[in-house]
């Protein structure tokens, strides 16, 4: 009896099996053929996008977040349009503008005729309300300071179109700040709420080419265009409405699941597509897209406040030990770039460091044993009696970075390094991530296409990745910062990357993408200039 | 009858084989679950490779085997403490009556009313994660299940005219229990515990799973189709051999337990 229903059991797996490889043949059959039929755009029709994550905070200067990105891109303007491939800041909403000798006043001059989604004109007010809150925070509504404002002062309405804003001290990171995806203008109802409310995507009045039609909070968001959208950017070759009717961004955590839609034509566009996929995904006939995301590179960062990474030879030993090379050959593929300093090469100010960066576990061990660190039985060095062990959290955000820290430690332990990997667990991890002590590395990154990304990974009062107590760096990511020549400021973050190899505050492993894959029928796909896919000028054929 | 005796002996062999696995893992594989060569990562089965390799070129076998003496090991001590502390409570409750038994019943009527993976997951935020804590975990959970068995049993025993006779004879309350109730109903228990053996590897595995079970890059049963699974298109090894051998153990648990549950009265 029980033999028999095993029996069948197995059958029934064996089956399935077949099943799940005849599907994996059609995948791989199918739309290859289909030539890419470009021609004319159509308007209608509904996208179907899947989203790794749901969003969170909708905040607008929370908007870093890809999950949130992907909807704020859609149904937020901004003052102004970074060209992704110049990387020059071009008009949208401001028609034009200028900016002051030594960079601490900004005049904007509007378009007419622009309208929120509730109704409200895009005027100098509007524009003012927002950068007020953006710039100074507001404390009464729990509103925190946007990390791409530097020395905000105040504003000042010049007349219904007109707006200038004041600088303490020079800020000439702000022009490119007015483009960022966290920059989206939203109406004055929706920039006087309190926090809570405006991290509700409901509450969010933007100008873009589409507006919330529908939420399923955590599952699925549906954008519908707006008609009467008529101010993309001037150097946009569509005007006028998006092409598509619908966008139905649907949250798929699981990685095969989203594959598996985009291959069996469920889906039309899909996030993330881990490494592993990527092949699934192209020889299936269907478009991988790796965007840069041109900010500080995917790594390790090290935290000097932690008494064993204080000695900066352990910090440099660790740097020496780490084979970036190997973990992106072997985990990762041509579009994840080895890193070659601790910016990506298509940042602002990136210089070449990588001989400085190269495999060498000679040194590392030479280094090891001059800080005192012997080696114990079980090949873990010790000193005083306290094994050479580090922690770090398994980074959510990050692809594939289990694998990539169960590599690196591989390579540790033959340092004699004992890397502690811990999986990732919100509630923990909120609380142990501030401290140096229990967390001393971590594993990060941050994309935005400005000088200021590496002063935001930092600087002890941003993102503050290595829990900084070095006041030299934060002297010269403030210097950075506020350095109105652009020759001199990249040179300022040249120096900056130098630094941060010298002290050996970072591991950098590689230059992370966004990786998307879409449909052959889906065309003119756009991405900001850090790879949030804007779907204004999107078809489907 | 004979078809019998093969399928329990298959099972002995598999819950054996498992233990050796767990005992002297050398004797089985040469390669380090832990470091691997990334130059041979994600290789079929086959070859050098009985199981293949996953995506930092490590054996799988060798981590299949390595792992079970945290999933094995990990469902001994979840065993041990729902049979000695479900036992207590139940001979407690059975042998006392009255206003103890209730109170102790009540308990165990409120746990079981708890899903057993919600009681774990429970436990382990207070204990925080790791292999041990991940086995109390699972073990709380089986407390009552164990707690209501024995006490149904020791119910039986204790009305029986041997017990009273002990009693009779001028035995003392902890003495007679000892030596006449509980060793005649434990049959069933033993029975349980075979059986919970088998569902302590499933729920162990479905904690590390969800990650709060042994440390990466430990090998653990649980962990292993984890990591395996967003691999289950490209390399099908990955979950479906470890997936396979949990299923096998738990299976011969079962067995095996069906068949001290029959000897029994």
């Amino acid at each position: 009896m029980s033999r028999s229903r095993l029996r069948s059991t197995a059958v029934a797996g064996a089956a399935m099996l077949a099943v799940v490889g005849l599907l994996g043949a059609c995948g791989g059959a199918g739309p290859a053929g289909a030539a890419r039929a470009a021609g004319e755009p159509v308007y209608g029709g509904t996208l179907t996008y899947l989203e790794h994550q749901p969003p969170t905070c909708l905040y607008l200067p929370a908007a870093g977040f890809y999950p949130n990105g992907g909807i704020l891109n859609q149904i937020t303007d901004k003052l102004t349009w970074q060209n992704p491939e110049t990387l020059e800041i071009e008009p949208w909403i401001a028609t034009r503008w200028e900016v002051s000798e030594d960079a601490t006043s900004y005049t904007f001059h509007l378009r007419d005729g622009v309208t929120f989604s509730d109704g409200t004109p895009l005027d100098a007010e509007a524009v003012a309300a927002n950068f007020d809150v953006y710039g100074l925070g507001d404390e009464k509504l729990k509103l925190p300071v946007a990390e791409f404002v530097n020395n905000y002062e105040r504003s000042e309405v010049v007349d219904r179109l007109t707006v200038r804003f004041h600088f303490a001290k020079p800020s000439p990171g702000f022009l490119q700040g007015t483009s960022v995806i966290g920059a989206g203008l939203v109406s004055k109802k929706t920039i006087s709420l309190p926090y809570e409310e405006q991290c509700q995507l409901k509450n969010i009045a933007g100008s873009g080419p589409f507006t919330v039609r529908h939420q399923v909070v955590d599952k699925e968001v549906r954008l519908a265009a707006r008609e009467d959208y008529d101010w993309a950017p001037p150097s946009s070759e569509h005007q006028g409405r998006a092409y598509l009717d619908e966008i139905k961004i649907i949250v798929t955590p699981e990685d095969n699941v989203r594959v598996g839609a985009l291959t069996s034509g469920q889906a039309d566009f899909v996030r993330y597509v881990q490494a592993y996929d990527e092949e699934t995904v192209k020889s299936a006939g269907f478009t991988i897209y790796a965007e840069p995301t041109r900010g500080v590179n995917n790594g390790l960062y090290l935290r000097p406040g932690n008494s064993i990474l204080k000695d900066p030879d352990v910090r440099q030993a660790l740097l020496a030990g780490t084979d970036a090379r190997e973990v992106v050959d072997t985990l990762f593929t041509p579009s994840y770039p080895v890193a070659t300093s601790v910016l990506s090469h298509l940042a602002q100010g990136y210089v070449d460091l990588s001989p400085r960066l190269a495999h060498d576990p000679d040194k590392a061990n030479a280094l090891l044993d001059k800080a005192g660190w012997a080696r114990g039985a079980d090949g873990v060095r010790e000193k005083d009696g306290r094994k050479l062990r580090l922690g770090v959290f398994v980074a959510g955000p990050q692809p594939l970075s289990k694998q990539t820290l169960e590599l690196i430690g591989q390579q540790w332990a033959e340092l004699g390094v004992k890397l502690e990997i811990r999986p990732a667990d919100a509630g923990t991890q909120a609380v142990d991530i501030k401290d140096a002590e229990k967390t001393p590395l971590q594993h990060s990154m941050v994309g935005r296409a400005d000088q200021d990304v590496i002063k935001s990974h930092f600087h002890s009062e941003n993102r503050d990745a290595i829990l900084s107590d070095d006041e030299k760096l934060d002297r010269l990511l403030a210097e950075q910062s506020a350095e109105p020549d652009v020759a001199a400021r990249n040179a300022k973050v040249g120096e900056i990357q130098r630094y941060v190899i010298d002290q050996a505050y970072a591991i950098p492993l590689f230059e992370e993408p966004q990786v998307y894959g879409g449909a052959p029928h889906v065309h003119g796909i756009a991405f900001e200039a850090v790879a949030r896919p804007w779907f204004y000028a999107t078809w489907k054929s | 009858m004979n078809r019998v005796g093969l399928g329990l002996a298959a099972a002995w062999l598999v819950i054996a084989v498992a233990l050796l696995w767990a005992v002297v893992p050398g004797l089985f594989t040469g390669y380090d679950p832990i470091a691997g060569v990334p130059a041979e990562k994600l290789r079929p089965p086959g070859g050098p490779h009985l199981f293949g390799t996953d995506p930092v070129g490590r054996d799988l076998f060798a981590r299949v085997v390595h792992g079970s003496a945290h999933s094995l090991s990990g469902a001994f001590t979840a065993v041990a403490v729902g049979l000695l502390l479900g036992t207590l409570l139940g001979v407690l409750a059975g042998s006392a009556g009255g206003l103890a038994d209730d109170a102790i019943m009540r308990l165990v009527d409120v746990l079981l009313s708890v899903p057993g993976l919600l009681l774990a997951l429970t436990v382990i935020i207070l204990l925080g994660p790791g292999t041990v804590n991940v086995a109390i975990a699972v073990g709380v959970g089986s407390v009552a299940a164990f707690a209501r068995l024995t006490r149904s049993e020791v119910v039986r025993v204790r009305r029986t005219d041997y017990v009273e006779a002990a009693f009779g004879s001028g035995g003392r309350y902890p003495a007679v229990l000892w030596r006449h109730v509980l060793p005649n109903s434990l049959g069933p228990v033993v029975a349980l515990a075979a059986l919970q053996f088998g569902l302590a590897i499933l729920a162990i595995s479905t904690l590390g799973f969800l990650g709060y079970g042994a440390e990466p890059p430990t090998p653990e049963w649980g962990l292993l189709i984890a990591e395996g699974r967003n691999y289950l298109a490209t390399s099908w090894w990955l979950t479906t051999l470890p997936g396979a051998v949990v299923v096998a153990v738990v299976l011969a648990a079962g067995r095996i337990s069906r068949s001290i549950g029959k000897d029994t009265p």
